[in-house]
Parts: C-alpha cells; structure tokens; sequence
C-alpha cells in the first residue's frame, strides 16, 4: 500500500519524565483511539498535538497501547527497563501484537474479516481480505486499512482525519 | 489453488468506480454510532458522505 512506502519517514518524540512517546504521521490510519481516549494528551487541533503533562504516565502508556498502527509507540527514558518491559506492556518498538489488540473482541473466527464504522469517521477494515480501488487488486494479510466516509479526504480513498475538520455527522 | 486462495481472504473490499464501498465474503460489520452487528454476506457503504441512510449507501452518489 502506498501508507507502507511511507513508513520510514520522520518521527516526531515526547517526553515526560519516565517516557517518550514516538509518533509517526504516516502511519497513522485515524482510527482515533487516541484523542477519543485521552484528549488531554493526544489534541489534534493543538500544536504541538501530543501534551506529555495532561496525564499520568501509565495512563499515557495504556493509550498509546491502544493505537491499532505502528503510528504511537513509546519507551521508557530509562534504557535498562525497558530490557525487563513486561510482554503486556509491549506494543513499542517493531513489534505489532494484533493478539492484543483484539483481546476485547469476541469476533475471534479466524478468518472473519473484521468492518468498524466509527461514529462521525472513517470505516476501519481488519483481518486477511482483498483491497481493490481503481482496477488494482491488492491483496492484504493481516493488515489494518481506514477508509473515507465523508467524502472530504486529500488521500482518497483513505482517511486522513479531516471528517473532523468537516465536522461530518453520520 | 482457488479454494486455498479463499480460505487465505476472508473477505473482498472494493472501492467502487461509480460510489460506495463493496464488500463481500466472510466479515463482520460493526457500527459503533448505532451500536449494530451483522454479518451480511453483502454490503455498500457509502463514501461520498451524502447517503440519507448510512452507512448503507442510497445511491446519492449517482445524483
């Protein structure tokens, strides 16, 4: 996909005193679990958008862990623990843990794609499925697509968060 | 190869050329504003933000 082409393009960090939060702009889907979550932290109408002081760490951490991308990510600032990091606590770093992110979820069948339409955004898409747009057919496995529904995206037929900017009701 | 090649896709997901989004196969759809679940084996949503009745696309699209 071409989000992937972009994956390694610039990181931006925040600190707080225990961690550092890591966010990359392109591969965010704009599921929102962030700022829906934690908006004392995660504002995207402020700048700079992430605000390490309007929550506690472990608050910040359980967020962060939410990010269905490799989008939020954090550490601890102290190296030496993040070598003891409980696999729990793991979503930092290069590893995805769709394990994880799917332990709320009773659609466990293995091959059921999974479709959320979140409230006034986009449709998130999840699971092993075949994507076509354009007369490309591409197929995805195990992978996380978010698609536009309120007509007004720059990346059709991606979701690049401007519904909110729209205010797009449903 | 063709049976192996759908147990490996659950489902197809398609932008349509003339609106909404298909999608068909095995897939679960959830709508958290109206708090619905189904498991059609059929959908078109829509994209294009117009449809009176959505998700679902009414084809305002075309108009």
């Amino acid at each position: 996909m071409e989000r992937e082409d972009k994956k390694y393009s610039s990181e931006r960090k925040y600190r707080n005193k225990d961690i550092t939060v890591y966010w990359k702009p392109s591969a965010c889907v704009h599921a929102s679990y962030c700022y829906r979550e934690l908006i004392e932290v995660f504002d995207p109408g402020r700048r700079p958008w992430v605000d390490m002081s309007g929550s506690t760490t472990s608050r910040i951490i359980e967020v962060v862990n939410m990010c269905p991308t490799e989008a939020l990510s954090w550490k601890w600032n102290d190296d030496e623990k993040n070598k003891n990091i409980e696999i729990d606590q793991l979503n930092h770093v290069k590893f995805r843990r769709p394990e994880l992110m799917n332990i709320n979820e009773s659609d466990q069948e293995e091959n059921t794609v999974s479709v959320k339409i979140l409230a006034n955004g986009p449709i998130i898409i999840r699971g092993n499925f075949t994507f076509s747009y354009q007369g490309i057919k591409k197929e995805i496995y195990g992978g996380l697509i978010s698609i536009c529904r309120c007509g007004a995206s720059d990346h059709m037929p991606f979701c690049d968060g401007r519904h909110r900017k729209i205010d797009f009701i449903d | 190869m063709e049976e192996d090649k759908e147990n490996k896709f659950g489902a197809d997901v398609e932008v349509t050329d003339w609106g909404p989004l298909k999608i068909t196969g095995d897939f679960r759809i959830k709508d958290l504003k109206r708090d619905t679940e189904d498991s059609p084996a059929e959908i078109l949503l829509c994209l294009c933000g117009k449809s009176g009745i959505k998700p679902l696309c009414d084809e305002s699209c075309k108009k």
